[in-house]
């Protein structure tokens, strides 16, 4: 838990800092949006993190994203392209396409005996692949189809803005949901074992290819709803959605203290992570500077988009290594009181 | 080695330790586990840096910051757990670290002839170029005193040497130990087992609780005298006194059996109650035997009867079902998940049965694993301890206790007692024989024959992969199982 502590205070601290630099940051719009987006994102963090817990890895998370949202456009879009089905028949048929690629590379992984990073990296591009050709490599708009509701409506309304959007009260069911199985459950704690020590679980009779392919399917129906959410929220459907999310749920588990060599994690590390870095991720539009130039105008500096890469990438870097530093630190602490204990 | 104190968090592993090793000479150094033997050869070899205390070599005193430092000095330490890389050959492990070049490129066939010398000089005649993952365990062993001497040492530790060596290949070990000796090489032996100390050892040094308890010289080191010293308490009686045993009732039918990599089928009874010794030299199939009635992999054909029940071991869930349950040879691997509690590890096989079955009920769980805790003695600070940082005596007693928490009617025990302590050792025997009196039938396997004779109510030898006899314990003796498991 102290982990998921240091990482809280680090968002917390964040979120003062870019307030400071525009009080925008903690407007009523760009919190409802930094919700939703984190929403979003966790969906798909909590999925990939049950499958990191068991010691493997889901890499096609993006594309399933990806081929979901192409699905829906494509089946129950009312404009160029579509098919005109109503939106539930979309929606159902994507979620059930993501349920069976789940199965497939959860099979190929559990009892093929596939490697879960080779079978998942296939998936990154064949799914992505499917959702090109499905759409002749362009993009499907949702037109003026209510299905563009869904990201942007919810409950609880001031305004024209809903307090708690859908994505975010999905993400609050996938959270409960998610820390009833991790933490509550026997599947839970198989998963736990599986990725502890997957020898010792198999010698304990525990049912390991069952576990670890329940453990995939949950990461790709995640990736489905998730989908949903997202093609809603940006109202067309086309082949470069969801490009990278999969490493940004890899990445918001890992800062919530989800281990990569499995066996370790919490529900509450994986909210921080991910609020990590959604909270970046806005914070570099939100981000101003004001000065004076030469002439004595007073002038702005923003960030641009394109030092999000950067910016993300250096923000997963100091987490883990603050992280290892704090746990060297702890050590010498715990061994310095010993010796003064012991002379 | 004088004074050599080294504290670490909650414990202070070694205080004002003294050891003194004279050229050519085996010393025995014997302990409990956690006695603070491995951390004085840590020390020795450079791999841990003491709190307080001088290391002299040759009379002047050394400062050893790294392994390296240790090694230039002629100080080499052979691990218990042996540490080659298997992918590579004889001659890059024994040059590993030390490669020799010639204008910047691995001057293989040098390393080839330099490393068939140091083979020959530990008798193992085996081409150089035979990758170290293919070896047995006891030519890993040589290697690893090979790689050792091509360092130039002069003091070699061996820590637990014997552990996973068969019976022949321990003979041989100790022959070169005897050369080396004669070399002029000093060595430290680290052992629990009393028979080779005796015959190995000059001198014998014993700690206990990380300090000096006694040193004394071949003659005076009686097996009595030095268990009493590493437990502090006389010992008179590991084992549990001998029971006649008769059985009433077959528990477990093993018919025609055959493992996979064998041709024979294998065939024997269980009587319920009973404690059935497996004695055998390492590679008899005596683990592969078992693995195969619990069903990690499954028999090519033939099958067991539980009871009256018929059934073809297919995985370790089909052999939990019906109650046949194991305490495998390598728990770290196979038997524990040390990143998790006593409790956890003592609920896993069983959790999924306990009411209900959608929620976890923690209180139930730790009721559970606090009677196993109670019961079995488990030496654990807190239900809540990670079984990763407990000792080896206590973590074989967490794997008992997840299966006797689970009411088993077959229990098969393969080497339940390596690499524990003996004050621990004769614990784990009590309990053992307790269960057999409660009607749990127990497989027993064990490569220590003495244990066999003092546990087993029949024993069974096995010898390539065969079963070679099996016999009543009061129609046995030592030399008859070792007669036997070597094939005469």
């Amino acid at each position: 838990m102290r982990r998921e502590l240091g990482m809280a205070v680090a968002v917390a601290v964040i979120c003062a800092f870019l307030w400071y630099s525009n009080h925008h940051f903690f407007g009523q719009y760009n919190v409802l949006d930094l919700l939703r987006t984190i929403g979003m994102l966790g969906i798909l963090a909590i999925g990939s993190s049950l499958v990191i817990i068991t010691g493997g890895i889901d890499l096609s998370v993006g594309a399933i994203v990806c081929l979901t949202g192409v699905l829906i456009a494509k089946l129950s879009s009312p404009s160029t392209g579509g098919l005109h089905y109503p939106i539930w028949v979309g929606i159902s048929v994507a979620l059930l396409v993501a349920l069976l690629i789940g199965l497939f590379q959860g099979l190929l992984i559990t009892r093929l005996g596939l490697q879960p990073f080779i079978v998942t990296l296939g998936g990154l591009m064949w799914i992505r692949g499917i959702a090109e050709v499905i759409i002749n490599g362009r993009t499907i708009s949702f037109g003026s189809s209510p299905f563009n509701n869904l990201a942007n409506y919810g409950l609880l309304s001031i305004g024209h803005e809903a307090i708690f959007s859908y994505p975010f009260l999905g993400f609050i069911a996938a959270v409960l949901l998610g820390g009833y199985l991790l933490h509550m459950t026997v599947f839970g704690r198989y998963l736990f074992a599986i990725g502890g020590n997957r020898d010792a679980a198999y010698y304990s009779g525990l049912p390991v290819k069952r576990v670890e392919l329940g453990a995939y399917i949950i990461s790709a129906l995640t990736a489905g709803i998730s989908g949903i959410f997202y093609a809603s929220f940006i109202q067309d459907a086309g082949p470069t959605v969801g490009h990278g999310y999969e490493l940004y749920a890899i990445a918001a588990a890992v800062i919530g203290g989800v281990s990569l060599r499995g066996g370790e994690g919490t529900i509450v590390g994986v909210i921080i992570g991910t609020s990590m870095m959604e909270v970046i991720n806005n914070g570099i539009t939100m981000f101003q500077w004001h000065y004076h130039n030469s002439k004595g105008h007073l002038r702005t500096f923003h960030l641009g988009t394109h030092w999000q890469d950067f910016i993300t990438g250096a923000v997963i870097l100091l987490a883990v290594i603050f992280d290892q530093l704090t746990h060297f630190l702890n050590r010498r602490k715990r061994l310095k009181a010993q010796a003064a204990k012991a002379a | 080695m004088r004074g050599i104190t080294k504290r670490y968090p909650g414990v202070v592993a070694l205080s004002d330790v003294s050891l003194d090793v004279r050229r050519g000479e085996v010393l025995a150094v014997m302990g409990e586990n956690g006695a603070g033997k491995s951390t004085l050869m840590k020390i020795l070899s450079g791999a841990v840096m003491p709190d307080a205390g001088v290391i002299e070599v040759d009379g002047k005193p050394v400062v050893l910051n790294s392994i390296t430092d240790a090694t230039a000095l002629g100080i080499a330490l052979v691990h218990q757990e042996l540490m080659l890389a298997g992918n590579l050959d004889i001659a890059a492990n024994i040059f590993l670290g030390a490669e020799e070049s010639r204008f910047g490129m691995l001057d293989k066939a040098a390393m080839h002839r330099d490393s068939g010398k140091w083979l020959d000089r530990v008798g193992l005649r085996i081409s150089t170029r035979t990758l170290a993952g293919t070896l047995t365990a006891g030519q890993m062993q040589m290697v690893e005193i090979a790689k050792a001497l091509s360092h130039n040492a002069r003091i070699l530790i061996l820590d637990e040497p014997t552990s996973s060596l068969s019976h022949s290949e321990s003979e041989k070990l100790f022959d070169i130990i005897g050369e080396l000796k004669a070399q002029g090489v000093s060595i430290i032996y680290i052992s629990h087992r009393m028979e080779e100390v005796q015959r190995l050892a000059d001198s014998v040094s014993v700690l206990r609780d990380g300090k000096n308890v006694g040193h004394m010289v071949r003659a005076e080191a009686t097996k009595e005298k030095i268990v009493s010293m590493m437990v502090g308490r006389e010992l008179n009686n590991w084992y549990p006194p001998r029971r006649s045993f008769k059985g009433n009732t077959i528990a477990l039918k093993v018919e025609n059996l055959q493992v996979v990599g064998t041709r024979s089928p294998v065939s024997f009874d269980l009587w319920q109650g009973e404690i059935l010794g497996f004695a055998g030299l390492v590679g008899a199939g005596r683990t592969e035997l078992v693995e195969t009635i619990f069903g990690i992999t499954p028999p090519i054909a033939g099958h067991v009867e539980l009871g009256d029940k018929r059934f073809t071991p297919t995985s370790p869930r089909v052999a939990i079902k019906r109650g046949i349950y194991l305490a495998p040879e390598d728990r770290k691997r196979n038997g524990l998940v040390l990143g998790m509690s006593v409790t956890k590890n003592i609920s896993l096989p069983d959790i999924g049965n306990y009411l209900p079955r959608w929620m976890l009920r923690s209180g139930t769980e730790l009721r559970v694993a606090q009677r196993q805790i109670d019961q079995l003695k488990i030496k654990t600070p807190t239900p809540r301890q990670l079984v990763g940082m407990l000792s080896g005596g206590t973590q074989q007693k967490v794997v008992l206790g997840k299966w006797l928490a689970m009411k088993p009617k077959v229990l098969i025990l393969d080497e339940p007692t390596r690499g524990v302590d003996v004050g621990a050792k004769a614990e784990i025997y009590r309990q053992i024989r307790e269960l057999a009196d409660a009607g749990i039938s127990i497989i027993f396997v064990s490569s220590e024959m003495e244990e066999i004779l003092g546990m087993a109510d029949r024993v069974v030898i096995m010898r390539d992969r065969k079963i070679a006899g099996i016999y009543p314990r009061d129609q046995v003796s030592q030399e008859i199982i070792a007669a036997r498991m070597i094939g005469e």
